[in-house]
This record gives structure tokens, sequence and C-alpha cells, in this order.
């Protein structure tokens, strides 16, 4: 017999018809009788103070129903690091300072979004305009204008990582390489904006459909700013069209539908439009990365020492925590003796920067591996030689901060070198680029101070056999809802057309964390997968009264076949003895729970996925314009559970990964991004993506449901220095300065070519 | 034997550690403390990344040798 009967089958989106056929609604689709729309007015300056807003006019126009303000708000100033109250800084409609072009001052009710829109260019707002300061190197300095009172020198938060004596292993250094680099910011470019409807009723209870990753969050985070009781909220989130950590986070949408629904007791939308998106919603956070490695002649590692300056813009966010995983991915994914990181997130008066897909490692990994390629060089060593020499294994502990139980970086290595090889000899002004990585599954971290469990699930079986599993998870487009369906298909013994998935909705979910850090898999499946166990406990022990087996764990029940382990053809159909188990239960249907929250897991995840990307892309000499030719991965995600999910989810965070590396930035001046749109920013179009191919490696993680772990997520973090050593190989230029643009191969080509004839002169 | 920290009180094996904690926490209270003993906690932040050595760290960890709270 299989070892699975579900597991690590191709199944495509139990969603997918729904949203196909249109027939999947978001919260942008929802629409309630008496329905107002409403619209933001957001501040034109970086950096100032609000002298008075006056409303009155906007409120005598015709078809506007309310208009809200800072003054109209508790006052709360919120955050998701709720443990650490300094790290709530933002009220969401400010009060009495702006610190960001785009910061929300003034919401505006009425019939219809045109009129709304008109109403807000009659608010008229008095502001005094202070400096700014916008360059987290800048904002440190003596005299830089502040933006918090409690944040002297703008420093809003620092995180240090040390481990072994990174003093006395340079010293035992037969080489060290210093170099700086500059990582950029990105969007997440959701396909669906920010978008919130609210509805507030006499009897105090407010519903807010909306777009999120973790409805959760959003319920505890505006009882709190509202003033109202946990569980009078009602957050409901069916389908999210994208999310890629931004939409965990409170937003303007969601507390300023709240807002006005609460002053008039009707349903209140607010669709954030596309320029709102770039502008004033948070981002990938740019980092100023200095590295200083030790190695020994022969490639092996002995010490680093990394220091990372963030631009944390306005608020704290996510910030803080991608500060922490930047440190701690970049002596990812090997074995470094000693090591020492200080990161600082640094205040300054541009739209906050915050979680991002990857979480602070593609900043770690491509400053990481682009450094490895340039020691690698001046070694005379293989790259991939010196990424295995180093590589972590199975049971490596990294000192105080995590254990590594399964890994199989080693294999994708293997993987690689072996697809390298097949590409013989390259074309000129081509190369083929590496890049190793890793990743969480889950973030064990409570800076939220939940009190409940990580994650939950509950399934009740009904009299027809039909299972209905409830979930906290949020499916926002990875297919977490057809995994969690696969998982509790396996453990009960059914097939996943027998499971009915509900997720989405505070008031009838289980709470989990929300779909952020890798966790779902990991985490909300080792829920299901629990409670699914727990169901087949009693469904086994019906069957066993009328088999009269030995003893009761002799019974299993694989594809719908309750049966005798040792004899499975001696068996009962799983429909009669749910049948007959809902009988002798007085009718009342099946019910089991299962939960899942990480205990003693070290400081970062219960577990950690691996991988190695190459790269090959051809440089134009002439234009330094860079095409993508190949993209391949191995990945060690532990069992697959889905591969046709984990295909999808890989080639999605490549495309993401490779814009992040060559085409996508957010360019400003004073504070203003000057692409929000995208005409000007450049996302990777279907045309542009390269060849790609996925390469499962799989181990078994003792952590993870089935052995599972992390897969979609960590592989954003290798393609942007895969990318920039590909561009190495094929020119000898390494480009430190995120994105890779065609100006910056074009300069350095040009800035090479001068020395050379510089030398020849001499 | 540990260390306690000054501000609020947290036991830490050693000083290295306990200045750490103290930087890492980064509130009101932790700076206070720290500004009080003559030191710039902003500046001692900023030296950490500005030279070598870790010298920031090892500046509060000499202070909290003399200062802080033995404990068995």
């Amino acid at each position: 017999m299989k070892k699975y009967t579900v597991i690590n089958t191709p199944v495509p989106n139990i969603d997918g018809i729904a949203k196909i056929t249109g027939r999947a609604e978001y919260a942008f689709d929802i629409k309630l009788p008496n329905m107002l729309h409403g619209k933001i007015l957001r501040s034109l300056y970086p950096h100032a103070k609000i002298l008075n807003i006056d409303t009155k006019k906007a409120e005598g126009l015709t078809g506007v129903k309310a208009v809200v303000t800072g003054k109209d708000t508790l006052g709360v100033k919120q955050g998701i690091w709720r443990r650490f109250k300094e790290l709530c800084d933002e009220e969401i409609l400010a009060r009495n300072k702006v610190r960001y072009i785009g910061e929300p001052v003034a919401a505006v009710a009425a019939v219809d979004e045109d009129t709304a829109e008109e109403a807000l260019d009659l608010i008229e707002v008095e502001y005094e305009p202070l400096p700014g300061v916008f360059e987290p190197l800048e904002a440190i300095k003596e005299g830089a204008p502040q933006l918090h009172e409690h944040a002297e020198r703008n420093i809003n938060v620092t995180r240090h990582i040390e481990w072994g004596d990174v003093d006395e292993g340079f010293k035992g250094a037969d080489h060290i390489r210093e170099d700086w680099f500059r990582c950029s910011s990105q969007h997440h470019v959701c396909l669906e904006t920010h978008n919130a409807v609210a509805s507030f009723t006499p009897d105090g209870k407010l519903t807010v459909w909306t777009s999120t990753q973790s409805h959760y969050y959003i319920q505890v985070l505006l009882s709190w700013v509202l003033g109202l009781r946990e569980n009078d909220v009602r957050v409901i989130s069916r389908y999210t069209g994208g999310g890629f950590g931004s939409k965990f986070e409170l937003d303007s949408a969601q507390f300023c539908s709240s807002l006005l629904s609460m002053k008039l007791f009707r349903p209140v939308k607010i669709v954030l439009t596309r320029e709102e998106e770039f502008m004033a919603t948070k981002r990938r956070t740019p980092m100023f990365y200095y590295l200083r490695s030790g190695v020994k002649k022969d490639g092996s590692f002995v010490a680093k020492e990394a220091r990372v300056f963030t631009e944390g813009g306005a608020y704290t966010s996510m910030g803080a925590t991608a500060l922490y995983l930047t440190g701690f991915f970049q002596s990812f994914p090997y074995v470094w003796p000693s090591y020492r990181y200080d990161g600082y997130r640094v205040y300054t008066n541009t739209a906050p920067s915050s979680a991002m897909r990857g979480f602070g490692a593609p900043q770690a990994t491509f400053t990481a591996e682009t450094q490895i390629d340039l020691i690698a060089n001046d070694l005379g060593i293989d790259p991939i030689a010196i990424r295995r020499k180093n590589a972590m294994y199975p049971g490596y502990e990294v000192p105080g901060q995590a254990k590594i139980q399964s890994c199989g970086l080693s294999q994708c290595l293997d993987k690689i070198e072996e697809w390298i090889k097949s590409r013989g000899k390259l074309a000129p002004n081509r190369g083929i680029g590496i890049a190793a990585y890793g990743f969480m599954s889950g973030g064990i971290f409570n800076w939220f101070d939940t009190p409940y469990a990580f994650s939950s699930a509950s399934i009740k079986i009904n009299i027809d056999g039909k299972v209905d599993l409830y979930v906290g998870s949020q499916d926002m487009g990875q297919g977490s809802n057809t995994t969690m369906a696969m998982i509790c298909a396996e453990e009960l013994g059914v097939r996943v057309e027998d499971i009915r998935i509900h997720m989405g909705d505070t008031d009838n979910c289980p709470v989990d964390l929300g779909a952020w850090g890798s966790r779902e898999t990991l985490m909300q499946g080792n829920a299901v997968k629990m409670a699914a166990a727990e169901a087949k406990r009693q469904i086994i022990e019906f069957a066993a009264a009328k088999l009269s087996p030995n003893i009761v764990y002799d019974l299993d029940i694989k594809d719908r076949w309750v049966h005798l382990i040792g004899r499975p053809e001696r068996g009962l159909s799983y429909f009669d003895v749910v049948k007959e188990a809902i009988r002798g239960k007085d009718g009342q249907p099946i019910i089991a729970r299962g939960h899942y929250t990480p205990h003693r897991k070290g400081m970062i995840s219960p577990a950690y996925s691996f991988g190695v990307q190459a790269v090959e892309a051809d440089v134009d000499p002439d234009t330094g314009k860079i095409t993508l030719k190949n993209c391949v991965t191995a990945h060690d995600c532990g069992q697959v559970i889905n591969p046709l999910g984990v295909e999808g989810q890989l080639e999605g965070a490549m495309a993401m990964a490779a814009g992040y590396g060559f085409t996508e930035d957010l360019p400003m001046d004073e504070g203003k991004i000057l692409n929000p749109n995208l005409v000007d920013y450049k996302v990777l179009r279907a045309t542009e993506m390269p060849e790609t191919k996925v390469m499962a490696v799989e181990t078994y993680e003792p952590e993870g449901p089935f052995g599972a772990k992390e897969a979609g997520e960590g592989l954003t973090n290798p393609t942007a220095g895969a990318l920039g050593n590909a561009v190495f190989h094929a020119t000898g230029l390494s480009i430190k300065n995120l994105p890779i643009t065609p100006e910056k191969v074009l300069e350095a080509l040009r800035e090479k070519n001068n020395k050379k004839r510089r030398a020849r002169r001499a | 034997m540990g260390y306690k920290c000054p501000s609020c009180g947290k036991i830490w094996p050693d000083t290295m550690d306990l200045a750490r904690h103290i930087f890492g926490t980064g509130d009101q209270a932790h700076k206070d403390w720290v500004n009080s003993k003559g030191f710039n906690f902003i500046e001692l932040l900023l030296i950490q990344t500005m030279e070598p050595g870790n010298k920031g760290y090892k500046t509060l960890a000499e202070l909290l040798e003399r200062e802080a709270e033995k404990v068995d």
C-alpha cells in the first residue's frame, strides 16, 4: 500500500473554479444596502505640523454624509508590536503631525466615489511645514529633524546578534573582505488594492469585510483603536487578492471606513487607488549593509561582521521584525564559527517600510551571496565548492538562535552543479550565478501578545461523511486552503472532495495568527492534522466495536475505508461508520479540535527550508541590458504536500524576486515616490520571464505535518544575489546597489574600460 | 552567579548579555539609567556600528561590571 493517498499528489486549488468563473467574492465585490463610499485625504508634506483642519465646506457638499479627522478618533497609537508600547507609534488618522507624504489626515463618506473625491478638495488643512529627513544615515546625525519625541537621533529599534569570538576569528583569517551594499525598496503590487466595507449597527456590533492576511489581527487592532469589545468586531475575508506581507497590519481603508460607519450607522466602503497603494501603504525595507568576512585560504568561513541601517520610514510597522530577521538570515545557510550583527532601524520622512515576502532575508541573501562569490573569486575557489564547504547540515545549531533539524542543502548544491554542467560552455557576455538560501517555516515570536494558540482548527463530520474543516489561516492566493484540505484528507483517510473548508471569518473560525512568515503549512497544518487525528480516533472507536479486533490501534482509515492495518481487506465503509457513530452519539456530529504553538524551538522558527538557485543571464555590453535566460531552483521543502502548489509558489516567488533584482524600485524626491503607477513601476511581465525549472529535494522535517515545511517565500531570497552573480560572471562587474539596472551596468562597464585604458597608458 | 539589570531587574549570566539586553530593550527607562551614569545611550549605540571591535557593548559591559548588582 502507498504511504500516502493524498499527500504528494498534484491537486488544483480547491477555490480555482470560483475564482476563474468570477464567483469568488472579494471584499472589493461587497455591496450592501444603503452603502456609502469613502475617500481619504492624505498629506502632501513629508513632515509638517497640523495647525487646523476645516471640514465645513466639504460637509456642505450635496451627497456628503460625514467627514472625520483625527479629532474624531480615540487618539490611540497602535502597532502590531503590542508587547512594546514605544513601538506602537501610528495613529492612522494623524492629529497633530504628519510624517510622510500620503499619511491620512481626514476621510469622507458620500453617496458615491465622485462626490467623496470632490469633497476631499474642499477640506482645508493648515500645515506648518517642518524640515524633513529622508535617508537613515542622515537621520542619525546630530541635529537632524526628529520625527518622534521618544526617538533621539531617529533610532527606532536596534538588534544585536552575536556568537563566537568574532575579533579572535578575524585574527585567524587568511583573507578578509569588506563590502558596502545598498538594497532598494520594492512594492507588493497586490492585484487587489487595500479595501474594506465596514458596517456598524445600533447594537454596537461592527462587521468589516476586508482584504487581509490575518482576520484575527485586524479584529484585535480595530477593537483596540475604536474602543470596542474584541468579539463585537467581526472581520470577514473570504478571498484575498494577494498580500505578500502588506496586509496584516491595520490599514487606512479598514480604520477610516469603520470610523465613518460608526458615526453614520451605515455601511461605508473604501477602496484604495493604485496610486494610494504605492504612496501610502507599506513597502520592502531599504537597507544599507556593511559586511566584513574572514576566511581561510581553503575557503573555510571563520568570522563575519554585519552592520545594517534600514530606512524605516515614518512608523515602526513590521520593520522591527525585518531588522532581526535580516541579521539572522545574513549568516544563512552556512556555518559561521563566529558572527556579529548590529542592525539599526531609523525613522525617516518616507512611507513606512515593513514586511514583504522574505521579511529582510532577500536583502541578507543578496549581500551575503554577492560577497561569497567575490571571496571565491579572490581565492580562486569554485562558487559551488565554497558553499558546499561551509553549508549547514542536519543537526547543526545556530548558537543561541536555532536548531536545524532537516536540511537538504548539500543535495540542492549537487542538483544545481549538475544543471550548470549540463549547460556546457556559455556564449560570450553570458553568465550563470548561484545563490544559496534558507528560510523559516513560521515565526515563533509573539510581539502581538496573543493569548491564543498560534494556530487552531476544528472539524465537524456530518451524517453523509462530509467534513467541515474550520481554519484560522488565510488563503491569499498561495493555496493554503488546498494544503489544509489535503492534510485533513490524508490524516482522516478521506478524499479532498470530502472536505469543505471554512476560513476568513472571526465569528466562525478559530484563531490563527495569519498568513505571514511562511507559517501556514507547518503551523496551521499541524493544527489541522491534530484535529483530523482526533476525529479519526472517534470514528475508529466505533469501527472497533463493530469489527472486534484485538486492540483499537490496529485500525486505520485510508481512502474512505476503515480497516484492520494488518488485513486491509477486512473493513467497513467510512460512510457507514460515520452514520453509525453519529447515531450512537445521540445524533451529535463528530467534533474535533487541534492546535499548535511552538515551544522551546529557539528564537526564530521551528523549521527551516533550504535551497540553491542558478540564474543564467545575458548582458548586452553596449546597452547594459540584462536578459534572463534560465532560472533553476533546487528547493528543500521537506515532504511536498502538493507538487502543483509548490511549483506555482516557487515560480511566483522567482518572478517577484527577479523584479527586486533588476527592474523594481521606488525612487523618491524629498519623500515623494516618483513612480506610483504600473507604467513607471516595472513589475516583471510574462514575456520577460525566463525558462524556469523547480527541482524539489525531499527531506523529512520532524516538526512539520507529514514532514513538510516552507515552500514559496524562501525563494524570494536568492534571485537578486544569483542574478548579480550571473552579471559578475558574464562581465567581471559586481553591482552592489540594487536594482541592477542597465544604467548601473553600463556605468560600471565604462568605469572598467576607463581603468583599463588608464592602466595601458601608465 | 548572575547580574541584575539596574533598570528592570532581569537577571543575566554575564555583563555582555546584560548590555545586549539594555541596548535591545532600548526603552526610556533603560536609556535613562545609562545616561544617568555619565554616558550617552545613543552615542554608545552608534559607536557600536561606527567603530570596530564591539566597542559600544564592551563599554557598557564594563560599566555594568562595576554598577550592576551581582546575584547568586
